[in-house]
């Protein structure tokens, strides 16, 4: 198994023209993808550095093996970041390596802060990327407002390389918040949590984290982020908390570091890491989350969190746990994130008509099927 | 335009009659002074009349349609409320207009999921008002949202002034209900966030109904903020505006929408609206949401950017009387030049920090061509609208403007920017292709399209250059 | 958008006006949003964009009209939610009215609607003719589901009781009570005063009781606007000039702060009466009579009328077409009723035509009908106790759909500063 690393973009182009055998994309090697046939790595780490940025213009463009934490930190340095919160699989998955901004926009990483400010691919200007003949091509741009051609941006995002392999993104960036604060209730059950959820977030208080955990029942917590200039926060945070107060008792969690670590643990789904099973991650209409919360505390020992306002559930269950059946007449999909023998595909399908699409689009990109084949399906 | 199939001209009574087979009579529309009126969208100086207009009455019978089209192999093009700048529902004459403008229903409202579905043919504000008594709204809004059709929001993945805060179509688009040009009915997306696999939504939106013709949407509805309010801030020089908007970004404050607009402009505006704009050189309509308090915290810190930059004047809405008339006049922008002028209006992008450079480059053309330009655009992302004035009824003015509309857009494209930001590429910037991509940017493109619409039937001759697409098109003698 | 008229069309100033209102539309498709019969048929020439675009390739051809030319305009409503709308300022009002004529001369339409819209253009602007036609149609319901579906139509709209014809709506002068502020002319109109004389009634007292000196003019009578949206110009026009004539002799006798009119849909043409003769000898005196005209909420607001309403009447306010677009009035009565103590509420897409438009719900039954019931579904929605609004033609045609009252605001006025409670409230 051949590790080919190139320097350049051109170069990158040109081992992809030149490849033989299939290839394993790398980038930080944080998501334990194993490839189903015998493939060459294609180590992507060594295009790296950012070449614009524009803090006036919440506009920032890397190469795509540039370290997520360069990029973060570029930006924090200007009080600005990446809105979407790319979560860090690293603890779930007991990988090592350096996730790259690259393998952020492969898999359209994102976080809790997806429910109000969008996830990763909302925020994704523009993609220069070298498909499985090693043609460089490039997609929209770095200007939010583009819509020249057709956005191949979204198509690329959450691709996971079986399209092209990326060699620079142009994200859009916000400013970090001076302020942020959980409001916070605990105890309250699955089908509670959600309703608190909702109800926050058909408020006008603009709230940019909901969650509920449920990890150990009886022991709950629900939490909604709020963020924003000090008095904003302090006035929205109370407000909410009266809006609320029918849920039980309803704190608000001052403390700063303690927040963003909260959040932070949520983003990464920290309460699973260390501990046995396979990880699923559900996606389904928020009102259906604690549905998928019952069907499976029916079946087996799950424990849950609900994130996204009750729109993705994590599950953490026994291994070998057929979670798509169990869940088979609810609106959603499940994608399998983690499981030690995987016996089942880690993408959902897209029914009979989107899965033949979405095959002729990798055999358009990658006639040769030489992009981390069998990935997606 | 590609020229017509004259087999499928020759075939067209054959043809009306096998329309008229899988829908109402009224529903199809073949006497040629009828089918005038479908000869052009809202770039009306190109005009060409269809074959045939038909307006289905529901997904199944675009379904019928589609098949009977892609077995007859007749070009179908697309049509919402016919409101594109940029030529999306230009037909050709052996096309068939394909208009949804009857599918206009509510679907299915759900608050507790923050989503709404309609048929696509809905407008797009009535979609808010489908909502706005619970409290909520649906936030792309384009200037035309009165009247625009949300079938035409998804292929032209339109914005709007709220978008720098909310994002554009496409980031409020959770599925879809479309129809392939083979007559498959199929549904991408939902309620949920995240595609179980490829983001096949995300590339159909903004496809300029070359993809599939969609029926329904799903979208996601956001609660009302508290209050909103607009700021006026004039200038006399739009380099200090622009200054101002990166200031005020720096900052750390996103408002809902940073407006500009020019002395042309705002004179136009005013005398429509009666808004009360100042008579300045350059001026800014900056709105900011959230309880009234907080409206003032953020209209403090804006007010002291703005005081870096020498305003001309820095005025505060005072009532929702005001604001609405501040906002009519701006969204009445381009109709309220049409009593001035004919005009064509352009859509290019440039990154917010080169808005100075580019507003002398283009007075600099504006001199070069004789004739002047009158600015409107979204100063927060940078998604510029300059109009160029001229006169239609006189001969040779219409190229002259033409030209100089493809040099503006190449300075766009030149600066770091591109060809259009929210009209699309239809027929009107089809030919600039090249200045922003190469053929193997535009291939990959049109590698999706060959996925979708094998026999490129579906408004086959907007968005890529004839001469880049012709292999493509084969099929269809085009 | 771009025209084709030849320099020698631009000659006739009828068309040199058309090409101008041509010029001024962008294609922009504004007006498609607030367009009933778009809302309705959900078809681009169904609309007034597409309309102005059949007009335009009618008059540049210089051909005669078409039958498909004519079924699109037909069904115009003429309701002007377009000019509302219309950001480029497109006078879409006198477009329409300059293809009418055109149709009216060059389009040969089937024999029985041209009887139809002979019959209505020779019965409707003559009261004793309207009422004897009205005494006629009562007699006839229970005839009526064999006759055709136009004279079914008519049966169904006409009144179950008639009025007697008003002593008031005779040519007379009814003093103000106590000083006289003002002298003002009440256009007693056609169609309205055998359908309904409370209206007139309602309107003459709020006004003597606040100082204003009203005269019925001798001579006055039809404003001309039913033969006119038929595109019979010599009609409408001989009906203008006999109150252009009329009113006249009132200015040079005793005088006239304004002529005041209780229909809106009269308002708007007697308005335009100015535009109608502005290239002929009656130019001048057209374009005063167009000046002084005012709808009586208009007058009403300038008195400054102070009124208790009685409580617990919820009023929902209809805007007639004629009222908020024709003339855009559109606070002055809700503001007047509300100064006057009533609760007053609006229907959701209160821009939109309840489908009365003059002669058009007996013409187009089937849009109007459609138009007529989301109407009333939009009022019944808001729980009047009370309808209020501005032309007899809405009141004729909601009041055909819902159970509640249906009054001209001026009678809700009236009654709350001193009159007496309406008739129909019981």
């Amino acid at each position: 198994m051949a590790i080919c690393r190139p320097q350049s973009e051109a170069e990158l182009a040109a081992s992809i023209a030149a490849a033989r055998t299939p290839l394993a994309i790398r980038g930080g090697g944080t998501r334990g993808f194993a490839p189903q046939v015998c493939c060459d790595d294609l180590d992507v780490t060594a295009l790296r550095g950012i070449s614009l940025y524009e803090p006036g213009a919440l506009t920032i463009v890397a190469d795509a093996g540039t370290p997520l934490v360069d990029v973060q930190a570029a930006l924090a340095a200007k009080g600005q970041q990446l809105a979407f919160e790319p979560m860090d699989h690293r603890g779930l998955l007991g990988t090592t390596g350096e996730p790259t901004i690259g393998g952020v926009v492969a898999g359209n990483i994102s976080g809790p802060r997806r429910i109000q400010a969008g996830a990763c691919r909302d925020f994704l200007l523009g993609v220069r990327f070298v498909d499985g003949t090693g043609r460089i091509i490039k997609n929209g741009g770095r200007v939010m407002k583009n819509v020249t051609g057709y956005d191949l941006v979204k198509l690329l995002a959450g691709s996971f390389g079986t399209l092209g392999v990326l060699s620079e993104v142009a994200l859009k960036v916000l400013a970090i918040s001076e302020t942020q604060v959980s409001v916070v209730a605990r105890g309250l059950s699955d089908r509670q949590g959600v309703a608190m959820l909702t109800r926050a977030l058909g408020s006008p208080f603009d709230v940019t984290g909901a969650a509920h955990l449920a990890c150990v029942a009886g022991n709950t917590t629900t939490m909604i982020r709020l963020e924003g200039f000090t008095d904003s926060v302090a006035y929205r945070a109370d407000r909410l908390a009266t809006l609320l107060a029918d849920f039980g008792d309803i704190s608000i969690d001052n403390d700063g570091e303690n927040v963003a670590a909260q959040w932070a643990a949520l983003r990464d789904v920290r309460e699973f890491s260390n501990r046995p099973g396979d990880v699923w991650r559900i996606s389904v209409k928020p009102s259906d989350g604690p549905l998928v919360g019952d069907r499976m505390h029916k079946i087996t020992r799950a424990q849950i969190i609900y994130d996204l306002g009750g729109g993705l559930v994590w599950l953490l269950v026994p291994a070998g746990t057929d979670v798509r059946r169990a869940l088979a007449d609810i609106d959603g999909h499940a994608r399998l994130e983690r499981a030690s023998d995987p016996k089942f595909a880690t993408f959902a399908s897209q029914g009979p008509v989107l899965d033949k699409v979405s095959g002729a689009l990798r055999e358009k990109f990658d006639p040769r099927g030489i992009l981390n084949p069998g990935l997606m399906g | 335009m590609p020229e017509p199939d004259s087999g499928i001209l020759q075939r067209k009574d054959e043809i009306v009659r096998a329309l008229q087979a899988v829908l109402a009579h009224s529903d199809v529309i073949a006497e040629p002074l009828e089918t005038r009126a479908y000869e052009c969208d809202g770039l009306s100086a190109y005009r060409c009349p269809p074959l045939a207009v038909v307006l289905p009455t529901s997904t199944e019978e675009v379904a019928e349609v589609l098949k009977l089209c892609h077995r007859e192999k007749i070009p179908v093009v697309p049509r919402g409320s016919g409101t594109s700048l940029s030529g999306g529902a230009l037909p050709t004459a052996d096309s068939i207009v394909l208009g949804v403008s009857k599918l206009t229903q509510v679907l299915e409202v759900d608050f507790d999921n923050r989503f709404i579905r309609v048929q696509s043919g809905r407008t797009n504000l009535s979609v808010s008002d489908a909502v706005g008594a619970e409290g909520f709204f649906y936030a792309p809004d384009p200037s035309s949202q009165l009247a625009c059709a949300i079938a035409g929001n998804i292929a032209m993945n339109s914005g709007g002034a709220h978008c720098l805060k909310y994002g554009v179509t496409t980031n409020n688009l959770l599925g879809v209900r479309v129809v392939l040009m083979d007559g498959t009915i199929v549904d991408i997306g939902g309620p949920m966030l995240d595609a179980p696999g490829l983001d096949l939504l995300g590339v159909i939106c903004g496809s300029e109904g070359q993809l599939g013709v969609v029926t329904e949407a799903t979208l996601r509805i956001l609660p009302k903020p508290e209050g909103a309010r607009p700021v006026l801030i004039g200038f006399d020089s739009a380099e200090s505006a622009g200054a101002c908007v990166g200031d005020i970004i720096r900052s750390g404050i996103l408002p809902v929408a940073i407006e500009f607009m020019d002395r042309a402009c705002i004179r136009a505006t005013d005398a429509f609206s009666g808004a009360g704009y100042p008579d300045v050189e350059a001026m800014l309509i900056i709105e900011v949401e959230g309880a009234q308090a907080e409206i003032d915290a953020v209209m403090e810190k804006i007010t002291i950017c703005a005081a870096r930059h020498d305003p001309v004047e820095i005025r505060q809405s005072a009532s929702e009387g005001e604001s609405a008339r501040i906002w009519a006049g701006r969204k009445a922008a381009f109709g309220a030049m049409g009593q001035i002028s004919d005009y064509m209006c352009l859509d290019g992008t440039i990154p917010v920090s080169q808005l100075p450079q580019v507003l002398r480059r283009i007075a600099a053309l504006s001199d070069r061509y004789g004739l002047n330009v009158a600015n409107v655009f979204h100063a927060g992302d940078g998604n510029m609208h300059p109009l160029i004035l001229y006169d239609a009824n006189k001969p040779g003015d219409l190229q002259t403007c033409e030209e100089m509309g493809e040099d503006i857009l190449k300075l766009c494209v030149e600066v770091g920017g591109c060809l259009t930001g929210e009209h699309g590429v239809g027929v009107e910037k089809r030919d600039m292709m090249a200045a922003q991509y190469t053929d193997d940017d535009m291939r990959s493109q049109m590698a999706v399209k060959d996925v979708f619409d094998p026999g490129w039937l579906l408004n086959p001759a907007k968005v890529f250059p004839l001469t880049v697409s012709a292999g493509h098109r084969i099929a269809t003698g085009g | 958008m771009q025209t084709n008229f030849t320099p020698e069309q631009l000659q006739d100033p009828k068309l040199s006006a058309a090409n101008d209102i041509l010029r001024s539309c962008v294609h922009c498709g504004f007006c498609t949003a607030t367009c009933p019969t778009y809302q309705v048929l959900g078809d681009e020439l169904d609309s007034p964009r597409g309309r102005i675009y059949l007009i335009k390739d009618m008059l540049e051809s210089g051909r005669d009209a078409d039958a498909q030319t004519v079924t699109h305009i037909d069904r115009c409503l003429s309701c002007l939610a377009c000019v509302s709308t219309c950001p480029s300022g497109v006078d879409y009002m006198h477009l329409v009215d300059t293809a009418r004529e055109h149709i009216e001369k060059t389009w040969k339409r089937p024999l029985f609607d041209r009887m139809i819209r002979m019959a209505l253009a020779v019965i409707l602007p003559y009261p004793r003719r309207f009422r004897l036609a009205l005494r006629g149609a009562m007699l006839a319901r229970p005839f009526v589901a064999v006759l055709p579906r136009v004279l079914r139509v008519m049966v169904g709209l006409a009144p179950r009781q008639l009025p007697r014809p008003s002593a008031h709506d005779r040519p007379q002068v009814f003093a103000a009570s106590g000083q006289r502020i003002k002298r003002v002319a009440l256009m007693t109109g056609c169609a309205q005063k055998a359908l309904n004389t409370d209206i007139n009634d309602a309107t003459i007292r709020i006004l003597t009781r606040h100082g204003v000196e009203v005269v019925v003019a001798k001579g006055a009578g039809c404003c001309g606007a039913l033969t006119h949206h038929m595109g019979k110009t010599r009609d409408s026009h001989a009906f203008a000039r006999a109150n252009i004539a009329a009113w006249n002799r009132e200015i040079a006798g005793d005088g006239l702060d304004a002529i005041v009119i209780n229909t809106s849909g009269c308002g708007t043409t007697v308005k335009d009466y100015g535009h109608m003769f502005a290239h002929s000898d009656l130019a001048k005196e057209a374009a005063q009579i167009a000046a002084l005209t005012k709808d009586i909420s208009e007058v009403l607001a300038e008195l400054d009328i102070q009124g208790t309403a009685p409580r617990d009447v919820a009023v929902t306010y209809h805007a007639a077409c004629s009222l908020q677009h024709g003339q855009q009035i559109k606070n002055t009565p809700k503001d007047l009723l509300r100064a006057a103590g009533f609760a007053v509420a609006e229907p959701a897409d209160a821009h939109l035509c309840c489908g009365s438009a003059g002669t058009y719900n007996l013409l187009q039954s089937e849009i109007a009908g459609e138009l007529k019931a989301r109407k009333v579904g939009t009022i019944r929605a808001t729980a009047p106790d009370v309808i209020a609004t501005g032309n007899i033609g809405c009141m004729i045609q909601i009041g055909m759909g819902i159970d509640v009252p249906v009054l001209h605001t001026v009678e809700l006025l009236d009654w709350a500063t001193g009159g007496p409670s309406p008739k129909a409230l019981g």
